[in-house]
């Protein structure tokens, strides 16, 4: 666990943003850290763009500064986009996608060392039967790249704190169908 | 037994006024204010507490309600977004000069941006009109203490007292530990006084002068409110610039000069502005030769600090006159102002490279739009077909985004859909000229402030259609009971109000109640409403669209599950997406007709009733 960290979760109104920010969140409080988060209510949960911004360690202002973030989640690829000003030279990025990054993107990730992963989130979920649930497959996904932050187990440990009793066999499944996806492809 | 949360800043609010010993709290929901009054529910229910609370409604009726509990002596406290303030406004300005026994704690939430407002108004300038207190929180954690020193300066000095939170701290998050809560034991008691209470203008004259001298005991103790308002200049040293900032904006600086070292530049925070602590801004200033200010929204600092030449800031043109102040825009700024000075300026950290790279992608904006299903998108599919020349005046709440639809003309302000309605029809009916209105309006915003509007177009003979948008819920700010419910905020029942019998109440003659999920009876009775306002002895006609908002009632708004698929019928004229504009139609990119989206469906089977080919079918029943 590092001293200071500043995570971008993005995607769409519905997709779950919140869910996903309080299990870091806590991750990181059972760490023994300071946090600080800033999200999207109102209008926007209606369906537009979703934004939830979280700092860990001491920091007073609950908005991350265009290019301090060094992890950024997100359930979209347009919003993923969207907020790559956000990005820190060296940034990790796990992106619910099913296909290629953009080209320019790619470029420019490369360029920047910044490192990025993405899995078909959606689809992982939606093969459980539990189409609502993408956002814990993207958790599952990056869990299974995370050594230095939380560790898969704390974010399992998490999920099953936070779930509703009749959501977290479902939970689970989704969250271990991401790490899955993920461990088989690491090198 | 201490517990540590991670704490939405409306939480850390409600606690802040649990621990204050708030007995009484009201409000009008409204973002970002709208969860402060549903946690502190839940934390007085979770430790058995006696604190009253309820939602008004309306602001004006929410802050009588909790002015009169104050001058019986208890602890209240009263919430809502600013826009709210204008609305109980005329209580506020003779709430200051009556003063109160208790304590009143107002708390009214910012939304620089603005992000789910009409206005991008600042909190802190209506306090300096009411001449009240205010302190503008940086966080949740100094929220919470500030919820807890706003009821202790307003029991000391026996005037309501402003707790301005901007909507970066209602809706931040921060870990926060809390122990046991109790219950205080004030009792009401009222103290006969007219000459107080009943203030004629010549007391009225005398209780200006009380309040002033109030104001003046209040500067002097924000001057030593170490806390909250401090500065970190070195004895005897000077300075070329010192930063002066506030609330949210104060939180951000910090930040960045820590990070980037700059121990080089003074700050001053004011988190309590306003009576303005002058001694303390007087010795910060006269130590600098510059002072730049950053606050949200407008100019409270700004045109307090004497000393016009030193100062830079919104009116020096060093930072935007609207818009949030995030930490890119604060950079921007104090690199202007650390220019200025003949400082070196911040690293800024952002890329110019990837502003470039994201605009060549070409993103497109995702709108907000009515969710599927919702009742709503089928009353303006309804209203709108074959009226190009009607003016449908609207209101705020979900149905504004009938705007999607082609059903949205106007928006102003809460009860607005009405009263622009009768205006139109006066400043037309003059002319002789008879121009067809349909005003829409949600339930909630119609009890909030729908009927003194309907009275007086009654009264004064105007002639529209109202249609009044019954989901049976606030939807909107996050699904508060109306009073057509009968339900109350701490989910016990309540008498139950009907629209119907409001709207009869207001004289109105001509009443129609429809689901509009059967849109061709809902365009019947449109038809019909409409041929009413043009009959001799005609007048306005209202229409009651009821039916349950989809989010709010998952398991009764779709009483019937409808599967729908897109047969080779389809022409793939675009007439369901354009005109119902459900996000669940979308096309198919492989046979180019219109396809759905299976994720996000909800199988309302409406737009069955909007294909002019009839090509959206039923799945049949295996
Ligand atoms: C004076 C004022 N108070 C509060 C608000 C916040 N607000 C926006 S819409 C709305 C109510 C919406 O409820 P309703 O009219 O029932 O429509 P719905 O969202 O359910 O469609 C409120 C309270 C506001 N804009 N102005
Ligand atoms: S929340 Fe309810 S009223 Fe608002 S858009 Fe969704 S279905 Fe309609």
């Amino acid at each position: 666990m590092m001293e200071n960290m500043n995570i971008i979760v993005s995607g769409l109104g519905g997709q779950g943003i919140l869910f996903m920010t309080k299990i870091l969140a806590h991750a990181a409080l059972s760490q023994g850290c300071d946090i600080l988060g800033a999200e999207t209510h109102g209008m926007a949960q209606r369906g537009g763009s979703v934004i939830s911004h979280l700092r860990i360690g001491r920091h007073q202002g609950t908005l991350i500064r265009a290019g301090s973030a060094g992890l950024l989640l997100s359930l979209d690829e347009n919003e993923c986009y969207r907020n790559l000003a956000f990005a820190a030279p060296g940034a990790r990025l796990f992106v619910n996608l099913d296909r290629q990054l953009r080209p320019a993107v790619d470029a420019y990730l490369k360029d920047k060392a910044m490192t990025w992963h993405s899995a078909p989130a959606t689809a992982i979920a939606r093969q459980i039967n539990a189409p609502f649930s993408t956002n814990l497959a993207l958790m599952g996904f990056f869990a299974a790249f995370d050594n230095d932050l939380f560790g898969a187990d704390r974010l399992r440990h998490v999920i099953d704190q936070l779930s509703p009793e009749r959501f977290r066999q479902v939970n689970f499944k989704v969250f271990d169908a991401g790490l899955a996806y993920g461990n088989q492809l690491k090198p | 037994m201490t517990q540590e949360q991670f704490m939405l800043g409306n939480e850390a609010i409600a606690l802040g006024l649990l621990e204050a010993g708030c007995q009484v709290l009201t409000s009008y929901p409204g973002t970002p204010s709208s969860e402060i009054l549903p946690e502190t529910v839940k934390l007085v229910q979770a430790h058995r507490l006696e604190t009253y609370a309820q939602w008004s409604t309306n602001e004006k009726v929410a802050l009588d309600n909790a002015f009169a509990a104050a001058v019986a002596g208890k602890r209240a406290a009263c919430c809502m977004k600013q826009v709210g303030l204008n609305v109980a406004a005329d209580s506020l300005l003779s709430a200051a000069y009556i003063g109160i026994m208790g304590a009143l704690v107002i708390i009214s939430c910012d939304d620089p941006g603005p992000h789910s407002s009409q206005t991008e108004q600042d909190t802190r300038l209506m306090a300096r009109l009411a001449k009240v207190p205010v302190l503008d929180p940086a966080n949740p954690q100094e929220a919470r203490e500030m919820a807890r020193l706003a009821m202790q300066l307003s029991e000391r000095y026996q005037v309501p007292v402003i707790l301005r939170p901007g909507i970066r701290v209602c809706h931040a998050r921060q870990n926060i530990g809390f122990g046991a809560l109790k219950s205080v034991p004030q009792k009401a008691s009222f103290g006969k006084d007219p000459a107080r209470w009943a203030a004629t203008p010549k007391f009225r004259l005398e209780l200006h002068g009380r309040l002033n001298e109030k104001l003046d005991q209040i500067s002097a103790h924000f001057d030593t409110l170490a806390h909250h308002n401090f500065h970190t200049l070195a004895p005897g040293r000077s300075y070329p610039l010192g930063i002066i900032a506030g609330g949210v904006p104060y939180a951000v600086v910090r930040d960045l000069l820590d990070e980037q070292k700059r121990s080089d530049v003074p700050v001053l925070k004011l988190g309590a502005p306003y009576p303005f602590p002058r001694k303390l801004a007087d010795s910060f200033t006269a130590a600098c030769d510059k002072v730049v200010v950053l606050e949200e929204t407008d100019t409270l600092i700004e045109y307090l600090l004497g000393e016009r030449e030193k100062t830079l800031g919104r009116l020096s043109g060093h930072v935007p006159r609207q818009g949030e102040l995030v930490p890119e825009v604060i950079g921007a700024g104090l690199n202007k102002a650390f220019e200025s000075a003949g400082l070196p300026p911040l690293t800024q950290q952002q890329d110019p490279q990837v502003q470039a790279l994201t605009a060549g992608l070409d993103l497109a904006v995702r709108r907000p739009t009515l969710c599927p299903g919702c009742p709503h998108r089928a009353s303006f599919y309804a209203l709108r077909k074959g009226r190009a020349k009607t003016i449908f005046t609207s209101d705020i709440g979900c149905y504004t985004l009938g705007i999607n639809l082609g059903g949205v003309d106007t928006c102003l302000d809460m009860g607005a859909a009405i009263t622009m309605a009768s205006g139109f029809y006066h400043a037309f009916a003059q002319d002789q000229v008879h121009q067809p209105i349909i005003a829409t309006l949600g339930d909630s915003t119609f009890y909030h402030s729908g009927t003194a509007g309907l009275l007086d177009a009654v009264y004064n003979g105007a002639r529209f259609v109202l249609v009044i948008l019954d989901n049976e819920i606030t939807a909107m700010t996050g699904m508060q009971p109306t009073p057509g419910l009968g339900l109350r905020a701490d989910g016990s029942r309540g008498k139950p109000i009907p629209l119907e019998r409001v709207v009869k109440g207001c004289g109105v003659d001509y009443l129609e109640v429809v689901d509009p999920y059967d849109i061709k009876a809902m365009q019947k009775s449109v038809k019909k409403a409409v041929a009413y306002t043009q009959t001799p002895d005609g007048g306005i006609a209202v229409i009651i669209a009821r039916h349950p908002c989809v989010i709010a009632y998952r398991d009764r708004a779709i009483a019937v599950k409808r599967k729908v698929t897109v047969t080779e019928d389809c022409v793939a004229c675009g007439h369901c997406r354009d005109r119902f504009e459900c996000p669940a139609l979308g096309i198919d990119e492989q046979s180019g007709r219109t396809g759905i989206d299976r994720q996000i469906c909800a199988d309302c089977g409406l737009c069955i009733q909007v294909c002019p080919k009839k090509a959206i079918v039923e799945v049949e029943q295996a």
